[in-house]
């Protein structure tokens, strides 16, 4: 299969930083597949994300995204890839709607000039469908709880018909019904999009479990590559 | 009306029209992206500018409050990261600077006595605005509204989230800077209406009450000029009827329209459930 993220010897430091967050990583993700990162916090995990997508420029190495090379730079290759941010909940002043959050993963890319049409509403639709939160669409975004946030982000992505995930700890902060419904979504948008994943999570779940492989950062560097250890559910 | 000529009253009820309408609607960027501070930096800095052109008098000071309000839109992000200066702490140093100059130059200008047209470049003027000045504002306005429109689809997303935005594949360093020379063109046009000193109020307080009424930011691009005009014809009639200077007229009706907003807001009354 072909890779749709490559990684080699990557190094990145965060500006006015002294060490290197990231030193020295290869990684890999195949079409299709879920990589799920895991580590202690500060290890390298959301700055993996960050140098896949060309948020944070990297010091050394090669990272190649859907087949590109990427930079800062690289708005176009950007349009590809859904990522959704650690920590990014709305407070409750937040002026816009679920269905404009989800509306706005239409924007990038989109020639200047092209005005949004009903099938971008009719996308944006289906993903509010898919995800099960159709009747949410009218609502203040602010005003929902962290796991319906974060499952508007799930559908945002899916509406951006992305070829890649990037999932920042998508389940942090959420209760337990919650975190296996996230999982159980981030399954559905992968499966409906054909999308691989890369899924940041420093706790052990439903989200991990379900991932291909395993990869364990410890001060910018893999430490440990695994499989999952799939626990058989019991049958009556 | 008010015993002035329609000739004199309309070009002032159109600029301050205007001037509401555009101030406001740019002001619900600076509100909600917290660039009060820049804001504020920039008329300060179009005061300076406009007070140079009194003073050299070669040129129309409009030209002149744009230059420099373009120059610090230009240089505070610059000046922020080789300082290593959060930008509000910046921004509080080239507010002295601007007044200073702002200051010397209305003192060296030729017409600088207390109540002359210069010093209305502080607070305003009734009667400084002719129909050339409002073919000028009108004609911001129209490009300021080609110019959202034209980045709507980033302006949009920069509103809900930049790093989202940035994520998604959409250029929001530039859709930033031209958002931040349209906020510094719109305050230095506006100026001459409502003075360098509380152009600031025009901006912020309509957009600041706007946000009061709506969770949806369509409602609020639509709620805020609204407001913005509102203020404005009533600071002109307060100003006209009162004999008062126009711009702190204006302010004293944003600061109105602010904190009945806040007293009505239906936020506040349901504390749920807007569209």
């Amino acid at each position: 299969m072909d890779d749709v993220v490559s990684l080699v010897d990557v190094r990145a430091t965060y500006e006015g930083e002294r060490h290197a967050t990231l030193a020295g990583v290869t990684l890999s993700v195949s079409s299709g597949e879920r990589l799920a990162i895991t580590g202690p916090n500060g290890a390298g995990k959301t700055t993996i994300l960050e140098v896949i997508n060309g948020l944070l420029p990297i010091g050394s190495g090669t990272v190649r995204t859907l087949g590109r090379e990427v930079t800062s730079a690289s708005h176009r290759l950007r349009a590809q890839i859904a990522y959704v941010p650690q920590n990014l909940f709305f407070p409750p002043d937040t002026p816009f709607l679920v269905c404009d959050v989800v509306l706005t993963a239409r924007f990038g890319g989109a020639s200047r000039w092209r005005f949004f049409t009903a099938a971008d509403q009719d996308c944006v639709e289906g993903a509010l469908l898919a995800v099960g939160i159709a009747d949410l669409k009218g609502r203040p975004v602010g005003r929902l709880s962290g796991g319906q946030q974060r499952k508007v982000l799930l559908a945002r992505a899916l509406a951006q018909e992305a070829k890649l995930l990037l999932l920042d700890e998508p389940t942090a902060n959420l209760d337990p019904e919650a975190k296996r419904e996230v999982a159980e979504l981030v399954a559905l948008v992968q499966r409906d999009l054909g999308a691989a994943a890369v899924v940041v999570s420093h706790e052990v779940g439903p989200l991990l479990d379900g991932s291909d492989r395993v990869v364990t950062v410890e001060a910018g560097r893999i430490v440990e590559r695994a499989r999952p250890v799939r626990i058989p559910v019991a049958t009556h | 009306m008010f015993g002035l000529p329609w000739h004199i009253i309309l070009p002032t009820l159109l600029g301050s029209l205007l001037v509401g309408a555009m101030c406001s609607s740019i002001g619900t960027f600076v509100v909600r992206l917290k660039l009060s501070s820049l804001g504020f930096a920039m008329s300060h800095a179009a005061f300076a500018g406009a007070a140079l052109g009194l003073m050299v008098t070669v040129v129309d000071p409009i030209w002149t409050a744009i230059l420099f309000a373009v120059l610090m839109a230009a240089a505070l992000g610059p000046i922020a990261d080789l300082s290593r200066l959060q930008v509000d702490t910046v921004v509080g140093a080239t507010f002295p600077l601007t007044m200073a100059l702002g200051l010397i130059f209305i003192n060296k200008s030729p017409s600088s006595g207390i109540g002359s047209g210069a010093l209305s470049l502080l607070w305003g003027s009734v009667l400084g605005i002719t129909i050339g000045q409002v073919y000028v504002l009108a004609g911001v306005f129209v490009a300021m509204v080609g110019v959202l429109f034209l980045f709507g689809r980033q302006f949009f997303s920069l509103l809900l989230d930049r790093k989202l935005a940035t994520a998604s594949g959409l250029n929001t360093a530039r859709a930033f800077y031209v958002l931040l020379f349209v906020v510094a063109i719109v305050v230095a046009v506006s100026l001459r209406v409502t003075g360098g000193l509380l152009i600031y109020a025009l901006m912020i307080l309509p957009a600041s009450a706007a946000f009061q009424w709506a969770y949806d930011i369509k409602k609020v691009f639509l709620i805020a000029p609204l407001l913005g005009i509102l203020a404005s014809l009533s600071g002109f009639v307060l100003s006209l009827g009162a004999d008062l200077p126009i711009g702190a007229s204006i302010a004293l009706c944003c600061a109105a329209v602010f904190f009945g907003s806040i007293l009505l807001s239906p936020k506040r009354r349901r504390g749920r459930g807007l569209g």
